[in-house]
């Protein structure tokens, strides 16, 4: 049993940095956990206390059920990759890959048979000879790598591992990872700032801000109901549109008014939103919650937009505008590949009224809602 | 490597010019004061000449090295030298090594230690022979006082056969040793971090980190510093000639200061040439090794 459990857990750094705030959390045995925040939020620090390089400040944190405060990070039996790697420059990647295993002193025979396994698992058996020096970023990568894999700990801790590979290579790493970890089923847990790499691989992220924990879920989950607009914000590209506005009500019942244009909720909705009519709010709409037409969406509202420019990526068009038309707060919309559209003309979409979100305008909080069917 | 002496530009070949015609008057110099010495020696070495009949006019060929190599006195010279080097220079490494260890451990005060460390290097090796030499008097040197007041019998730190080559070590090391320290120092500190991190998360304790880690990354710092401090160590001449003269009796006759009475007291300059030019052939051996092993680095 291998879960890691930080109860309010706090680093301040000597320098007076605190770095990391009360943080709590319960990763469970065998799962793939992502830390996902902007650089500087303390993922790095949480991830080095777990492993027992950085000493504590306050609360407990226990491993498998024992408390891990104290405890060396030689008999903590945890595995790092660190975000640089961290080879030792001096030895041959074989070297690199047993010396974890010399140091608890595994028999020889049994650490070449190792490095064999996992060389060619991760596919540098002919790098075996080579030193850290002679290696491109992506074969040392997977050296960092192996030395984690080599050892078979109890779990392993990831610092933003593919941060240093190009697109392609990070993309099929992503894959080996989460391949690896079906395989293994040891605990992982993956720091990044990808959002991408966030939503694809991890089975729950937990969602980082400067020290403090904002959202823990399924990647799904926290993409649905995202608990603030920093979430709102971050997951997810081009990120869910955050426009100012405010709850009304009309003719048509409670309606959410940005500007000029308005989002008359569906009834299901009105109830719970009631009590803040007349409120401030911030509306999130997910670029990808437009439609060009009514289709089959079935509560949908109308909105003019003018358009301000299109970004041609490929698979999809990616077109800037302005809610409710010129002037408006300007939003991103997802299209299909081949819509097209010149700076000025004016469209009418269709947004998904059942994919609405209201957070708070001055606390940035959701406003919770009652679910849908 | 490319000869790219044909795809020399005129540009190329006026600046080169003009280096060397900007460098001309040190290298003239340089020529002046030690290649032609070097030469002069050499060409000495050949012939009989004394300061008695300072002439060319016998020439001998091999036989002043010859002379030299079976010369007792100067095989022993040879003999404590070796043994004085390879004692300094240990001594002062391992000394060096746990200071510079403790020191890279040290937050606070850093440039305090350092200007502490610095000031017997910037001592003249005379200055630094004169000062001990006061203070090992056996009457009126403050070493055997502050013996005498802890009740331990006077010591004849300069005066005894046995006891001189150890003083003059323990004097070598206390003028040295800082310069092992500064250097071994800067490599410490110039050493990642990360593979400390990486190693205790493997499982090593610090004395394994240090076997397995710092010394296998500090070699070539290790040796550069030990060939350096071995050169210089091979020419040790000015802390004799202040504090024992080679004395008592032969005891501490280290060759550059052999070399020297066989010149200047004996006055057989052609034989003192030879000895010069054997031990240049040392010190030149192991420049070269050092010169080869600091190109292999990079
Ligand atoms: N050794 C340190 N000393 C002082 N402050 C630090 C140290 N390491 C990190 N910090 C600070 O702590 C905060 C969190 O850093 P870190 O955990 O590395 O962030 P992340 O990995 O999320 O980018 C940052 O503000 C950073 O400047
Ligand atoms: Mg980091």
């Amino acid at each position: 049993m291998a879960d890691i459990v930080l109860d309010r857990v706090s680093k301040i750094y000597p320098n007076g940095v605190p770095a990391v705030r009360e943080v709590s959390l319960d990763i469970k045995d065998g799962e793939f956990m992502i830390f996902l925040g902007p650089s500087g939020c303390g993922k790095s620090t949480t991830l080095r206390m777990i492993a027992g390089l950085e000493s504590i400040s306050a609360g407990q944190l226990s491993i498998g059920g024992e408390r891990m405060n104290d405890v060396d990070p030689a008999d903590r039996n945890i595995a790092i990759v660190f975000q640089n790697y961290a080879l030792y420059p001096h030895m041959s990647v074989a070297g690199n890959l047993g010396f974890g295993l010399q140091l608890r002193h595994v028999p020889k025979a049994e650490i070449d048979r190792r490095i064999k396994d996992i060389a060619t698992m991760l596919g540098i058996t002919e790098l075996l000879s080579r030193k850290p020096a002679q290696l491109s970023g992506g074969q040392r990568q997977r050296v960092a790598l192996g030395r984690a894999l080599v050892r078979d700990p109890k779990a392993f801790l990831l610092d933003e591992p593919l941060s240093n590979l190009d697109a392609k290579l990070r993309a099929s790493m992503r894959t080996e990872l989460i391949k690896l970890h079906q395989k293994l089923g040891t605990t992982i847990v993956h720091v990044t700032h990808d959002q991408v790499e966030a939503m694809t691989m991890g089975q729950r992220i937990c969602i980082m801000k400067d020290g403090e924990i904002v959202q823990v879920g399924a990647p799904m989950e926290v993409y649905r109901n995202p608990a603030n607009t920093f979430v709102a914000g971050f997951l997810a590209s081009p990120p869910m549109n955050l426009v100012s506005g405010r709850l009304e009500h009309d003719q048509a019942g409670l309606a959410a008014v940005a500007g000029t244009a308005r989002f008359v909720l569906p009834p299901a909705l009105r109830d719970g939103y009631a009590a803040q009519s007349g409120n401030a709010v911030t509306l999130g709409l997910r670029p990808e919650d437009f439609h060009l037409s009514r289709g089959n969406v079935k509560l949908s509202q109308a909105v003019p937009v003018a358009t301000v420019a299109t970004e041609v990526l490929g698979p999809e068009v990616i077109l800037v505008c302005e809610l409710g038309g010129n002037g408006g707060p300007e939003v991103m919309v997802r299209c299909p590949r081949d819509f097209s559209a010149s700076p000025g003309q004016p469209l009418t979409l269709h947004y998904d009224l059942s994919q609405i979100h209201l957070f708070d305008k001055t606390t940035g909080k959701v406003l919770s809602r009652p679910s849908l069917i | 490597m490319i000869e790219s002496a044909h795809a020399l530009t005129l540009t190329d070949r006026r600046d080169r010019r003009f280096g060397w015609l900007m460098a001309s008057p040190s290298l003239a110099l340089l020529f002046l004061v030690i290649l032609f010495p070097v030469f002069w020696a050499f060409y000495t070495s050949l012939h009989d000449y004394t300061l008695i009949s300072p002439n060319f006019d016998t020439f001998t060929g091999s036989a002043n090295f010859i002379k030299a190599a079976e010369d007792g006195q100067f095989r022993h010279s040879l003999w404590l030298t070796t043994f004085f080097v390879v004692a300094v220079v240990l001594l002062e490494f391992l000394l060096g090594f746990l200071v510079a260890l403790a020191l890279n451990k040290v937050e606070r005060f850093k440039a305090i230690y350092y200007a502490i460390l610095l000031c017997p290097l910037l001592m003249n090796p005379v200055i630094v022979g004169l000062i001990w030499r006061m203070f090992l008097h056996p009457n009126l040197g403050i070493v055997n006082y502050l013996l005498s007041v802890v009740g331990i019998a006077p010591v004849n730190w300069l005066g005894s056969t046995k006891i001189a080559i150890w003083t003059v070590i323990m004097v070598d090391i206390w003028h040295q040793v800082s310069f092992m320290i500064v250097l071994l120092l800067a490599g410490l500190s110039a050493l990642p971090r990360e593979p400390y991190e990486a190693a205790r998360v493997d499982g090593a304790s610090p004395l394994q980190c240090f076997w397995r880690i710092t010394v296998p990354l500090m070699r070539p710092v290790i040796i550069v510093t030990l060939l350096i401090r071995l050169i210089f160590a091979v020419k040790t001449y000015d802390l004799i000639y202040i504090m024992t003269r080679g004395g008592p009796g032969i005891s501490t006759d280290f060759i550059s200061y052999f070399i020297y009475r066989t010149a200047f007291v004996s006055l057989n300059i052609g034989e003192a040439s030879a000895m010069s030019i054997i031990l240049l052939g040392i010190i030149l051996a192991l420049t070269v090794y050092l010169y080869r092993y600091m190109r292999s680095l990079t």
